[in-house]
């Protein structure tokens, strides 16, 4: 009798705890909440434009506004679709043109309508002293929409005065401050 | 003086390691120690094992991370309790997962001296390092790590299913010293591994650049190889079910092959103190069929994307800098699908322990049987290990093993390991008339909730054991 007790003690210790062992304190019900949210620092677009880009090739005759369009196709991929939640755009302008430089960034969808857009002049500078636009446009809540919905980033640029004589350049660059959840 | 030592020792370096089944290792009345150290000393003559029941080996752990760290139920949010989990992980720490079930069992004694033994058993491994780097830029982004980088070397992994057909010798050359071996076929079922990845993503601020940032992906080499999934993967339609069927199907006849040895021994230094150790699956795997390779490999950096303000026509079509720019990429980032074969080593397993043997059983009064003397009580200590791709982890396990009478036993083991510093385990066996009947249970303290163990491991099985005098 005490030898068979021996056997089972042993084994009932483990059976029961290996039987009986469970997950406590614990709720993996809490799963669907779990969320990927990635802050991503993303370059978009640059420049270092000087005199001779507001001047037309064959004809030499000052140009004043000028204008380029890029496309953001990864604006239309399904993760930015389904979890971009918050936009912190950054355009910085550095004005070494002795006029004011008038600047139109504007997003525009598949079917060329605008869904937003940031205007801003940059003060006339100099080569020793350039004027600088840092500029924050922050798009959320309901304004993400209009990101979504983007496609195209127009660059517009018109010189407020000059001429022949124009001397000088203009340095840009954007980046993307892109808040997911998934 | 001597159980003092014996009693130093236990509480000193009491640490275990699970997946190498400390609690059957030296069990001299259990087949399963043969697979463990082919060298080990016996104690039975036949033995055929109950199919497919003579052992279910299950084992899980995680390092760093429990269940209960990423789900627990409190009023925080899982999502701050899964960012504090990632901070504390290092791309050191890993999750494994260790599954065997023994299909045939069986063996005899033959001559005075040999012992044959054989079997089919079927294993799962899989094993991961926490992919921290990577994690970290899916989970946060690249926003709060300006200037650092995110390595790809620490993605790494390997998972195997595979069925392993064995043979082997146990010979006891003299009195003291008996050696072993088993010779291996590996048929494998599935495979997947990346072991060897390489490259950094890294964002540097560039004041004075062109733009705010560089964005830089420097030397990528990723490669996943795997065999027994192209297959699987091509069949449309195929339900869990059928893909479950037709891994079963390939359990008896996988399509890629490999060899194996184990070895080992066992030296009685005295009567009482014996040394032994071994060493388990050394073996590669030759993957040559159904095997579908993916590698992803180049550098590439870039500041965004640069506008040249050209002059058109009101007609006229921009340039499509964004096609330019993806098309800079697949040249400068590619990625290739292949179907050439490759090798892989098996987890090498090691042993090594020493075991002191007191408490002197009382033997048969019969002048017919030669047998040596046996000890009620074994106090041992096992130190193992398993080679993992950056590197063995490691364990070491201490025990008390009491012979309560010729048919039953059990064990109690005490360790840590890199999953816990408080791992108990249990064991025992039993055998009425010729059956035996065993479990054992580790970190025991960790059944109590499995939400808060790092890990969990069980064994049990039934069997035949014959000791014929």
């Amino acid at each position: 009798m005490f030898r068979l007790k021996l056997i089972i003690v042993p084994t009932l210790i483990i059976s029961c705890l290996s039987l009986t062992s469970c997950f406590k304190d614990v709720d993996f019900g809490q799963a669907p909440d779990i969320a990927l949210e990635p802050d991503l620092q993303v370059d978009l677009a640059y420049y270092e434009l000087n005199e001779t880009d507001f001047f037309d090739s064959e004809t030499n005759l000052y140009t004043p506004l000028i204008r380029d369009t890029l496309r953001l196709e990864f604006l239309d991929d399904d993760y930015i679709q389904d979890g971009l939640m918050f936009v912190e755009f950054r355009f910085r302008h550095e004005n070494r043109f002795p006029f004011p430089v008038r600047s139109n960034i504007k997003f525009l969808n598949e079917n060329n309508r605008r869904e937003f857009s940031i205007a801003y002049t940059i003060p006339e500078g100099s080569t020793a002293m350039p004027s600088v636009v840092d500029t924050l446009k922050v798009m959320e809540g309901n304004d993400i929409r209009n990101v979504r919905r983007s496609i195209q980033m127009v660059m517009e640029l018109d010189i407020l005065g000059g001429g022949q004589e124009l001397e000088g350049s203009l340095d840009f660059s954007s980046k993307g401050l892109f808040r997911f959840e998934f | 003086m001597q159980k003092i030592l014996v009693i130093v020792i236990f509480l000193l370096f009491g640490i275990s390691h699970s997946q190498n089944r400390p609690l059957l290792y030296n069990v001299d009345d259990l087949p399963q120690a043969l697979l463990q150290n082919p060298g080990t000393r016996i104690d039975f003559t036949r033995h055929i094992g109950v199919p497919f029941f003579s052992q279910f080996h299950v084992f899980a752990g995680s390092t760093g991370v429990t269940a209960y760290d990423v789900f627990a139920d409190n009023d925080t949010d899982i999502n701050d309790r899964i960012r504090r989990v990632m901070n504390d992980l290092s791309s050191g720490d890993f999750f494994s997962v260790n599954q065997q079930l023994e299909v045939l069992s069986f063996g005899w004694k033959m001559g005075q001296r040999g012992y044959f033994s054989a079997g089919i058993y079927q294993e799962l491994d899989v094993f991961a390092y926490f992919p921290k780097d990577p994690a970290v830029l899916a989970f946060e982004g690249n926003a709060d790590y300006i200037g650092e980088n995110f390595d790809f070397s620490d993605a790494n992994f390997t998972g195997e299913v595979l069925t392993v057909y064995h043979a082997g010798f146990t010979y006891k050359l003299d009195p003291q010293l008996s050696i072993g071996g088993r010779v291996k076929l590996y048929s494998g079922i599935f495979n997947a591994e990346s072991t060897q990845n390489e490259g950094v993503f890294r964002t540097d601020a560039t004041p004075g650049g062109s733009n705010f940032y560089r964005h830089t992906l420097e030397g990528l080499d990723v490669m996943v190889r795997t065999s027994g999934y192209a297959s699987l993967k091509d069949e449309e339609g195929m339900t869990v079910d059928q893909a479950v069927a037709e891994l079963l199907r390939r359990s008896f006849f996988g399509q890629n092959f490999g060899l194996g040895v184990d070895l080992g021994f066992n030296y009685r230094l005295t009567e009482q103190f014996a040394i032994n150790a071994s060493i388990q699956d050394l073996g590669l795997m030759f993957h040559q069929k159904d095997v579908e390779n993916y590698q992803y490999f180049g550098s590439y950096s870039t500041e965004g994307i640069e506008p040249l303000f050209p002059e058109l026509d009101e007609d006229e079509a921009t340039i499509p800098y964004w096609d330019i720019f993806e098309e800079e990429l697949d040249a400068n980032l590619l990625d290739e699908t292949t179907t050439s074969p490759y090798n892989t080593w098996r987890p090498l397993k090691f042993n090594a322990s020493f075991e002191i043997g007191t408490g002197k059983a009382i033997l048969p009064c019969d002048y017919l049987i030669s047998k040596k003397p046996r000890y009620m009580n074994l106090f041992g200590m096992l130190v193992s290990g398993v080679n993992r791709p950056k590197g063995p982890t490691y364990g070491v396990t201490t025990y008390w093993d009491r012979k309560l009478t010729n048919n039953l036993r059990f064990r109690v083991a005490y360790g840590v390991d890199e999953f816990s510093l408080t791992k108990i385990g249990l064991m025992a066996s039993a055998r009425l008339k010729n059956f035996n009947f065993y479990l054992a249970a580790n970190d025991i303290i960790g059944y109590t909730n499995l939400a808060r163990a790092n890990s969990a491991s069980m064994q049990f099985g039934m069997q035949f054991i014959f000791k014929d005098l």
